[in-house]
């Protein structure tokens, strides 16, 4: 193909059994001590007069960690063995910057690099032949940092009905103006990507029962439906607003809990009846966790914090020790577990790709998968 | 593009502009635009809206009162919000030189307070005013007075702010997002800002410290050591001297360059410096030296600018302000409420797949003269007397020359740059033997139209 004339490749019907991944991001800095909590360290209680959990209150105890009452889904899911809890996840010199930290999280680079693409965008740019515009999927109003690469093999959608099929694949051509190609490039996969997505719905079985009505619900709605619809995307993303708790986080984390456990729940329960529990690894983070000390009503912004896996033929173990409330970083928890040999056990583990393909160095975390 | 209109559209919101800039030369539009007077009168839609925190609690209470009381005052509140959207949106279409505005909704964008927080409809009025009546005078003083808005105060949580158990959100904001940008601080100069905003609360006539809760401490801040309050600490953050660039380089992006060049920040941002952060001499002196490059198709147009071009070009005068706030808002420019404190990103993040075949249906929908369908606007609380279901749709034209000359002279006025393959489309819609005078002249024009507002190029200024 000639360097300034590309076409997005119709995407070949891959055979069954591939893997994808689903994340979920927790926007604004999810409490993990809040999440999972560790109920039975005296210094919590010390550390949190005004908003700990207390020890009657929280749910699924083990090893001394419990899920906070409003995450009743996930406690079930961790139950029946498919949930994974990795514990004190972050990395080193901890950004506080919403929007700086969630950039390391989405472009996998140190807290003092500054990388223009994302970690999965970067992926796809190596795992992709030829453009694939359905290979990531964001359910979301907005791009997400992670999917961007520097090939269009992403889409973002808001309400994937309302996509609407205009034709078949056109040629891009490449103009001296990077504004004018990047909107070249959104408006071809405007029409392309929405065959395959719509095909894909319309092919997809339906649910095991009704979705919750939440943003989040719908987008995990979608999300599965193009599982089970044969999309074969490697990856799709998703947030979830509203934890940036520095006031009222009571109140808060109980209402964004429910929303939260409901709509995983009803996802992990579709996936099991369509039986693709093992192929699809549901990964649920934010871009920070908070400060162990209350601030009266609320916390402010802090570092680490647990990560969840939920699918993938994952062993259901609680990995990494509990947080160390005894030894802390001017009032901030330490990490233990990079997030990046996350990434790396993810990508290994699932695609058999190696991360240092993509800048990530980090040793893959062992012990997630079977 | 045409100059003239290229800086119509940065400068304002649409086309409109270009023969008064044609007219008067850059330098000279800018002054007027300078000297243009503010309205300063209450919107009717305000008058019996609570202001004071008295009257905020009695009308709170009196929906307590009441059945469906939760229900009604949601209505209450969705009216007045859109009220205000379209009151504002009625600016941006009416005035003369509509700079101002176009600097108030990039303030506006820069000092986010989101009206579903605080929830007070004459607040977000408050504060839209501080913008509009400080958008041409000195960042200082804008800063200062922003500080001192309920909305302000209020979203960031400042009223929990208080002597002794401080809470950080304020002050880490005010150098993170609305002045330094991060790197340019410590967490301890964030620490130390919450205890100069502690005490600094909502009150009847915009925010004010309460001496009860207020700290009595000297603190250090940058260096400086004092007990400081909100108007001092914007003077010793104006004075580091890194200040000026974190928000140079957001009016660049606002107004020109999607991706401005770091030696552009730097050479208007030390400009700025050394004007004291007084906006008029810098807007001059970065609109008259950029108004000489060629930099068409520098910057992905928002839904604003998108919308109020589109509507001028098919000279439709007749549509509701407030279904125009519904759109942008579709299209993830919510005014008076951006999903979070950093604001709407802006540049490429106005454009997804979905949000670009949305604009087109739109399009398409406004070349056909068809508006959105009536219940869009009574379910913004609106009764729907000023509604129009359909459009007389006029695209502006010079009834000369061949078809040629035709095309150049809608393309010279709607896209950034045309190619080769683009031309030739044109020219298939337009066929050589096209003829100016004939009845069917103006149906093949909105063709055309209506071909060039859905091309790529369309969305680039």
């Amino acid at each position: 193909m000639p360097d300034f004339l590309y076409s997005f490749a119709l995407q070949e019907n891959l055979t069954a059994g591939d893997s994808c991944l689903v994340f979920i991001q927790l926007n604004g800095g999810n409490d993990g001590l809040n999440t999972f909590i560790p109920f039975q360290d005296d210094l919590y209680y010390h550390y949190r007069p005004n908003i700990a959990i207390s020890k009657n209150d929280v749910i699924s105890a083990g090893q001394g960690m419990a899920f906070h009452p409003m995450l009743k889904g996930l406690a079930e899911i961790q139950q029946k063995g498919h949930l994974t809890v990795l514990q004190n996840v972050g990395y080193p010199e901890p950004n506080r910057s919403h929007f700086r930290s969630a950039e390391i999280w989405q472009t996998a680079s140190n807290a003092t690099q500054y990388l223009s693409e994302g970690w999965l965008g970067r992926f796809l740019d190596v795992q992709c032949k030829d453009h694939e515009p359905t290979a990531g999927i964001n359910l979301d109003t907005i791009d997400s940092l992670a999917l961007k690469g520097k090939e269009p093999n992403a889409l973002t959608i808001k309400d994937p009905s309302k996509m609407i099929s205009k034709g078949s694949a056109a040629g891009v051509k490449l103009s001296g103006n990077p504004q004018l190609d990047f909107v070249r490039k959104i408006a071809n996969s405007a029409t392309e990507g929405s065959d395959l997505i719509s095909k894909a719905i319309q092919k997809s079985p339906a649910a095991p029962a009704s979705y919750p009505k939440s943003g989040l619900s719908r987008n995990l709605e979608w999300i599965a439906k193009l599982i089970k619809g044969g999309l074969n995307s490697k990856t799709y993303y998703t947030s979830l607003n509203g934890f940036d708790s520095h006031e009222n986080q009571l109140s808060m984390q109980k209402n964004r809990f429910t929303d939260l456990s409901d709509a995983i729940y009803a996802f992990y329960n579709d996936m099991v009846a369509a039986k693709k529990l093992d192929e699809v690894t549901l990964v649920i983070f934010s871009e920070f966790g908070r400060r162990v000390k209350d601030n009266g009503s609320g916390t402010d912004h802090g570092t680490a914090a647990p990560m969840f896996i939920i699918g993938g033929g994952n062993k259901g173990k609680i990995i990494g020790k509990n947080p160390n409330l005894a030894n802390l970083d001017n009032g901030d928890l330490i990490h233990e577990t990079d997030f990046r040999s996350v990434y790396a056990a993810l990508l290994k583990d699932k695609f058999s790709f190696d991360p240092k393909q993509i800048g990530i160095s980090n040793t893959a975390l062992q012990g997630i998968f079977k | 593009m045409e100059r003239n209109t290229l800086w119509s559209l940065r400068l304002g919101f649409s086309g409109k502009q270009a023969e008064l800039i044609k007219k008067e030369g850059i330098a000279d539009f800018l002054k007027d635009s300078f000297s243009d007077k503010v309205d300063k009168q209450l919107p009717g839609f305000l008058k019996d809206s609570p202001k004071t925190l008295a009257e905020i609690q009695a009308y709170k209470q009196g929906y307590k009162d009441i059945t469906d009381g939760r229900k009604k005052e949601n209505a209450q509140f969705l009216t007045t919000s859109y009220n205000l959207r379209g009151w504002w949106v009625d600016k941006m279409r009416e005035n003369k030189y509509p700079l101002r505005e176009k600097l108030v909704v990039f303030w506006h964008n820069h000092y986010v307070s989101a009206i579903s927080k605080y929830r007070v409809p004459y607040w977000a009025y408050t504060h839209n005013m501080v913008l509009r009546e400080n958008a041409f005078g000195n960042i200082k003083d804008l800063t200062k007075k922003i500080l001192r808005t309920n909305a302000m105060v209020y979203y960031l949580d400042n009223n929990k702010n208080r002597n002794g158990r401080f809470n950080e959100n304020l002050s880490r904001e005010l150098l993170e997002l609305f002045t330094l940008g991060v790197g340019n601080y410590t967490e301890q100069d964030i620490k130390n800002g919450a205890r100069g905003l502690a005490g600094l609360f909502t009150a009847d006539n915009g925010a004010a410290y309460n001496p009860k809760m207020e700290n009595t401490d000297p603190f250090t801040y940058f260096g400086k050591t004092g007990n400081f309050k909100s108007d001092e600490m914007v003077d010793i953050i104006f004075s580091q001297k890194k200040a000026p660039y974190f928000i140079t380089r957001k009016l660049l992006k606002w107004f020109i360059y999607d991706n401005p060049p770091e030696a552009l920040v730097t050479y208007y941002g030390d400009y700025l410096r050394e004007m004291d952060y007084e906006m008029q001499p810098f807007l001059t002196k970065l609109f008259t030296e950029e108004f000489s490059k060629d930099t068409a198709g520098s910057k992905i147009k928002d839904p604003l600018v998108y919308m109020l071009q589109l509507l001028d070009e098919l000279t439709i005068t007749n549509q509701n302000s407030k279904l125009i706030a519904a759109f942008v808002s579709n299209q993830g420019m919510d005014l008076f409420n951006q999903p979070n404190v950093k604001g709407w990103d802006g540049g490429n993040s106005w454009l997804t797949a979905q949000l670009y075949l949305k604009r087109n249906t739109t399009a398409d929908n406004l070349c056909k003269g068809r508006n959105v369908a009536k219940i869009n606007l009574t379910n913004l609380g609106d009764p729907g007397t000023d509604y129009n279901a359909e459009f007389d749709v006029k695209p502006e034209w010079k009834k000369a020359g061949d078809n040629k000359a035709v095309i150049a002279q809608l393309r010279d006025r709607l896209l950034c740059s045309a190619d080769e393959q683009l031309q030739k489309d044109f020219e298939n819609i337009l066929k050589h033997d096209f003829d100016a005078g004939s009845k069917s002249a103006d149906m093949a024009v909105l063709a055309l139209v209506n071909y060039m507002v859905k091309t790529p190029e369309f969305q680039l200024i």
